[in-house]
Order: C-alpha cells, then structure tokens, then sequence
C-alpha cells in the first residue's frame, strides 16, 4: 500500500538567480506536481521573502520546503529582534548551511539558492545542495530537476553589469529557454528583481503544458 | 562516477603489514614495514606503524589505520593516567636521570586486549605490544582480532606474517644478544616484503631495554635481497624516511 | 570504545531519516562531492598547501571556481576532498563584516571554532596536532560516513606541519601530501621532483605543478590553482595563484534582449520601505 501523504509530493521546478549591477535577480517556474509527472499546482510559490533585500528559493520536496520556510522565517525574527537589524545574506546563508547540516544523515531533500543585497548594496547569491555545501558565485546559480540546460543558456546569455531591465530580460529568457524542454517545468515563471530601491516582481507568460 | 584505483571515500586506509617483535636477552625488539596501502594505492609509503604507549612499552599495529592509531591513542591516555594514579611509584631514574615513566607492561597488553575485545564486531585490528619492566623482564605479547592475548617469545602478524612463520620457527633462538636478534628480525621483514605485495618500503627497528629505548630504520637499499629482486635504486630525498 | 547505547550524535538530527527510508529513499539528490586534486609539502621554512576549483555534482561541474583550501586558525589551513557539504563543516571558514559600531567575525566550522574558543582561552597560538587530533576523533566517531579526506598544515611552535587524514580518522605525517580522485597525478609530480630544503617560490611552482597533473589528468579536478603558504612570516592564501585554463566559448559582445522580449502577465512593485508584508502574491 501506497501511502499518500505529503512526502509524495515532489516539486520539480527550474529557477535561478543572477548577479546584476547593484542588482540581483531570482526566478523560477509555477509547477508542482506529484509523483513528477502529475500536475498539480501551477501557482506553486518557490521563492520566499526573508526581507526585501533578500530572497531564499528552494527547489525538491514540498513539505521540507515549507518546513524549512518556516524555519527560516523563524529564526529571522528571532535575530530581528535580538539584534534590531536585518540578516546580511551571508550570515542567512551561514544559518541555512548548518540548519540543513544538522540533519546530515537524515537530509531534507531541497536545494536551496539564496539571493540578496548585502548592507552595501553589493549583490551575494549562493547555490546550496541538500546537506548545505554552499558555493557561493559571482554570476549565476542554478538548481532544479533541469539545472544542465539551465547551465547551458545562463553560460552564453549572462553577461556582467546588466542593468535591471536587461537581467530581468536576460534571467526570463534563460528560464523560459531552459526549461522549455522539460516536460516537469514550465507554467510560466516569477521573477523578481531585487534593488536598493524595492523588489520588482513580475508574472512571466511561459506554455501551460 | 568513475571509477578510480584509489577509491579514497570508501576504502578504509589499512596497514597491509608484517609486524614482528621479539625478546632477546635484556630486551626487546619491535619492527615493521612502513606501507599503507588503499585499495591497490601506496597511501604512504614511509609510514610508522611502531606506536609508543609509555617509555618502556610500544605497540606494533596491523588492520585498518584508523582503528589501530585510534585504538593505540586511547591505550596511551588510560596508560598515562594510570601512571599519574599511582602516584610517582611508575617512575624511575634512568642513566641521564630523566624522569621515565614505567608501566607494568602486562597492564598495557591487558588493557589493550579489553578495547580489542569489547569492540570485536567494530575493529580491524591485529596488535603486538611488547616492553620491557623490572617485574617480569622483557615480554611480547600478541592481540590478533578477536581480541585474545598470547604471551609468546616472539609474536607476527599482519599480512605478511604467513610467509615468514616457517621461518621463524625454524631459526628463531631463545636467549639471542640484542645485535643477533635485530639482524634476525629485519632478515624477517625483507622476507615478508620480498613476497607480500601489502608490505615494502623502510623497516623500522624499535629496541627497548631497562636503559630506555632507541629507534633505528633500515633502507631499501640495505634490505637481504632474497630472490633476485631488482636492486633498489637509491632516491634523492631521505625526507620520507 | 563508544559504548553503542550511548553513542553520541554529536549535534546531528536524524529524526528524517526514518521516513526517508519509508519512502524508499530519494536518489534525484545528489550531495555536492569534489571530485579533487589537493597537495601540500613541506619547504625549508613552512607549508605550501594547494587545490583545483572545480566542485562536481555526478558529472556535471557544480561550481568552477570554488575554494577548497578552508580556514582552521590564522596559523592553519586545511585542503579538502571528499563531500563538500562535509568538508566545509569539520573544517571552517570565517568572514569579517565592519558595522557602524563593531566588527563582526562569522566563524564557522567544527575545527575553526574550537582551536578559536582555545586560543581565546590560553592566549596562545593554535597548534597543527591540536587541529589533526580533533578531526581524527571525530571522523572516527562517524566511521567513514563523514565523507572527508583532508591535507592539514600549518606553522606553529614545532615549525612546518602537514598531515593527511582520511575520512576513516587515520592519518599520516608526511613531507609531502595528495588527496583526492587526483591524488595520483600529483603524487607522480612529488616523488619524481620533490628536494629536501626546498625555497618558497620552489616548493609554490611544485605545488602548482602536482594540482595542474590532476587538472589535466583527472575528470573529477578542472579550472584553476589555489595555492596556500605558511611560514613563519604569516600566512598568505594565494587565489587563483594560476588559471590554467580560460574559458574560450564565450559570445564577445554577448547576447541582448530588447526590453519587452518577454511577455509580461502582471507586475508589482514594492519599495525598499514598506518591508512587513510580503509581495503580493500575483497569479
């Protein structure tokens, strides 16, 4: 017997984060499906708020996913209020490499990427596997069922020192090319593009199959 | 994953080894090859498997790297605290009035066969300790891996020790002088070496007498050539030795 | 000996994994592993430790420039090979941040934390053995699951120092030292030119020289040379020292997209201000 519960779920998606000018951006697909080949959500939200300069996304198993979401959030406020001030990205970065290492024989089963604007406004992203060995980049990270053709468009379409407008063309194109050809992803995309200003957010209009 | 020869992840470090010690006379001699092997890999190749437990008593290990040294530190700390226990009373004058630290050399086998024992499922160790101490003289004493003890004249292990037991036996003498009984050993250990392809490099010499103890490391080079081995060419560096 | 009814977790949780397994475990994760070339040796007046920069995910690279020489103390720095996520966790790495008011050092890592607290607690310099015999007793503990296979070295009281430990808790004393799926193309490097007394620039160009072996001749170790010296004179961590391969593919001018390429279903903007609640959701 099978049983159904939410470790069944498993969400498949694409998504990445790029390095711009004083600007960071991060996106992914709207899909959820169960048993992978099973749609069952196509307004899946992927990418979680921890301030607005810095944005966790997670790619894998459902329930580890909101189970680690509200960890995070939970230990945010928790250094909110202790320290009056918001967590820098490597620091966030820091408290989600040991929370997944604590459970190194026993793993959640995402990949979490961490984007952000530091004090500085200077740009920090990070890929993570699943028991928390960060590689923090200068450029691109990728994560997700398709991360090999999203390795490949965001190799030849990233570029250094986009403006806004341009990475948020340029991440939206390498989301939409690289995972046109995986039949787990797709249903449009959610970008946002992180400022000093404010976050854009934007719907993008991907194939509904 | 590609496979490689020296799977470093998965295959545990382990001491492919001939160990051998023996009492002569007033004394006692340890010795050993000095490979460590992964898999088919020479993961060291001028490694020294002679461990010392206190002034008067060494151990010789064989079986997995990690158990043995694990093993042997443990040995050392419980030696050293039963030392402090007893107050000063472990503690000679030696020639150079040195303060040594002596221990009862049977405790140090016993207590060494305890961890082996009780741990039998989980390790992967053959031991010879052997020492000297003013009770009981010179003294050997084998822990292969079950964890049992054997007191014995002479005492092998390791991967090498079966092609050399016949000889042993053969030409070993009881009562040997300290000289007589190190050219024996190191004979021994060029044999193993010669046929045991877990065994090479150096062989390390530890002598321990009632005057304390020296170490001694007897190259490649000067080995018994047994069965018209290549000679071994001389390298440049000694670092390893 | 542990005794196995009061083994000890050593602050790991494992309360998944009884319904992991339930589910027939996951295999579409993968842990990050560094497929790697790591050395070191020793010179006439300290250390030189070096690395490659590629981390690999199966077969594909995951990173090309990651940093696999890690921090243990100012005096001592670690080379590792084995599971990133791993190696990252029993050695360290530290940041420094410069608030208003403070400055602010993030350390993190098993070993770095340790001889850390130690050295604020003795006021002495951090020792190379103290650092082996923590990661050998804890390697140990975790028989080879720990997937870590180090090069230590450093400078402390007793000079130049180098070990290797392998993710069993064994480990060796060695003038010079390989790890990793690359061992034995550096290696090759070490016993056909390795010299007693060697000078700095010596022992960094043979250092270099062993990871660009396991670079060209091994899969799993690619892109550039860290190197790392310890002397007496402090230490210096040399980045990129060499970058024996530039990437060649790329597009000189690039790709552009005029603004308005994607189609658009629905925006929202939210300023840097109104922080407390959440974007709103837009679908």
């Amino acid at each position: 017997m099978r049983l159904l519960n939410a470790l069944t779920l498993i969400i498949l998606l694409t998504y990445k984060a790029m390095c711009g000018h004083e600007c960071v951006a991060i996106a992914s697909d709207n899909r959820l499906g169960i048993n992978q080949q099973q749609t069952t959500a196509i307004d899946f939200q992927k990418i979680f708020q921890i301030h607005p300069r810095l944005f966790l996304a997670m790619s894998g198993l459902a329930s580890d996913m909101h189970t680690l979401k509200a960890t995070f959030e939970f230990k945010h406020k928790l250094y909110e209020l202790r320290e009056n001030r918001v967590m820098e990205p490597k620091t966030f970065a820091s408290v989600v490499s040991t929370t997944l290492y604590e459970k190194r024989f026993g793993p959640y089963y995402v990949e979490p990427v961490i984007a952000g604007l530091d004090k500085a406004s200077k740009p920090y992203i990070t890929g993570m596997d699943l028991i928390g060995a960060a590689a923090p980049t200068e450029n691109f990270v990728v994560a997700g069922n398709n991360s090999e053709s999203l390795f490949g468009v965001c190799e030849s379409m990233y570029k250094e020192n986009l403006e806004p407008e341009e990475l948020f063309e340029v991440i939206s194109q390498c989301l939409l090319s690289g995972s046109g050809r995986d039949c787990l992803s797709g249903w449009g995309g959610t970008v946002y593009v992180i400022t000093k200003d404010g976050v854009e957010v934007k719907s993008v209009k991907g194939r509904m199959d | 994953m590609e496979e490689t020869p020296v799977d470093f992840l998965s295959i545990p470090v382990s001491t492919g080894t001939t160990i051998l010690a023996c009492a002569y006379r007033t004394g006692v001699v340890l010795a050993a090859d000095s490979r460590t092997s992964t898999g088919a890999y020479v993961a060291n190749r001028a490694s020294d498997k002679i461990t010392q437990i206190c002034d008067n008593v060494w151990m010789c290990r064989s079986g997995s790297a990690a158990d043995t040294q694990n093993v042997a530190a443990y040995v050392k700390r419980m030696v050293e605290e039963h030392a402090m226990e007893r107050n000063g009373t472990g503690f000679r004058e030696n020639e150079s009035n040195d303060r040594a630290m002596m221990v009862d050399v049977r405790v140090v086998a016993k207590l060494t066969q305890k961890i082996a024992y009780e741990n039998k499922e989980k390790l992967q160790a053959g031991m010879i300790i052997a020492g000297w101490d003013r009770v009981r003289g010179p003294q050997v004493y084998g822990i292969p891996l079950g964890g049992s003890m054997l007191e014995a004249p002479f005492s092998v292990s390791g991967s090498g020790s079966a092609y050399i037991y016949g000889y042993l036996d053969n030409t070993y003498k009881e009562n040997m002088e300290r000289e007589e009984c190190e050219k024996w050993m190191t004979e021994a250990i060029s044999l193993a070496i010669a046929r045991d392809a877990s065994s090479g490099g150096v062989i390390r010499l530890v002598t321990i007498h009632e005057n304390g103890c020296e170490k001694q490391c007897v190259l490649p080079k000067d080995h018994k050539v047994c069965d018209g081995e290549l000679e071994q060419v001389a390298t440049t560096t000694t670092a390893m030795v | 000996m542990q005794d196995p009814d009061a083994f000890d977790l050593g602050g790991f949780e494992f309360s998944a994994s009884s319904h992991n397994a339930k589910e027939g475990g996951f295999t579409s994760k993968l842990a990050t592993k560094t497929g790697t070339t790591i050395s070191g040796v020793i010179y006439a007046d300290g250390v030189v430790l070096g690395a490659d920069t590629r981390s690999t995910n199966g077969e594909t690279v995951a990173d090309k420039n990651c940093e696999k020489i890690h921090y243990i103390a100012p005096n001592i720095y670690c080379c590792g090979a084995g599971t990133a996520a791993d190696t990252e966790a029993v050695t360290g790495t530290y940041y420094v941040y410069f608030s208003i008011f403070q400055l602010i050092l993030i350390l993190k890592g098993m070993v770095s934390s340790a001889l850390f607290l130690h050295r604020k607690s003795t006021l002495r310099e951090s020792r190379v053995v103290s650092a082996q015999s923590i990661l050998k007793s804890h390697l140990f503990k975790y028989q080879g699951h720990v997937g870590a296979a180090l090069v230590l070295g450093g400078f402390d009281i007793h000079g130049p120092q180098l070990f290797t430990v392998y993710p069993h808790g064994s480990s060796d004393c060695l003038p010079y030292a390989t790890m990793g799926s690359g061992s034995l193309a550096a290696m090759s490097i070490f016993e056909s030119d390795y010299k007693d007394g060697m000078s700095e620039d010596e022992a960094k160009l043979l250092v270099a020289r062993s990871i660009r072996a396991g670079i060209f001749n091994d899969l799993g170790s690619g892109s550039n040379i860290d190197l790392c010296v310890l002397s007496r004179a402090g230490t210096k961590y040399l980045r990129n020292f060499e970058i024996p391969q530039e990437r060649t593919y790329i597009r000189a001018e690039g790709y552009k997209f005029k603004t308005g390429t994607t189609v658009i279903n629905k925006r929202n903007f939210q300023t840097a201000t109104s922080t407390t609640t959440e974007p709103k959701k837009i679908l």
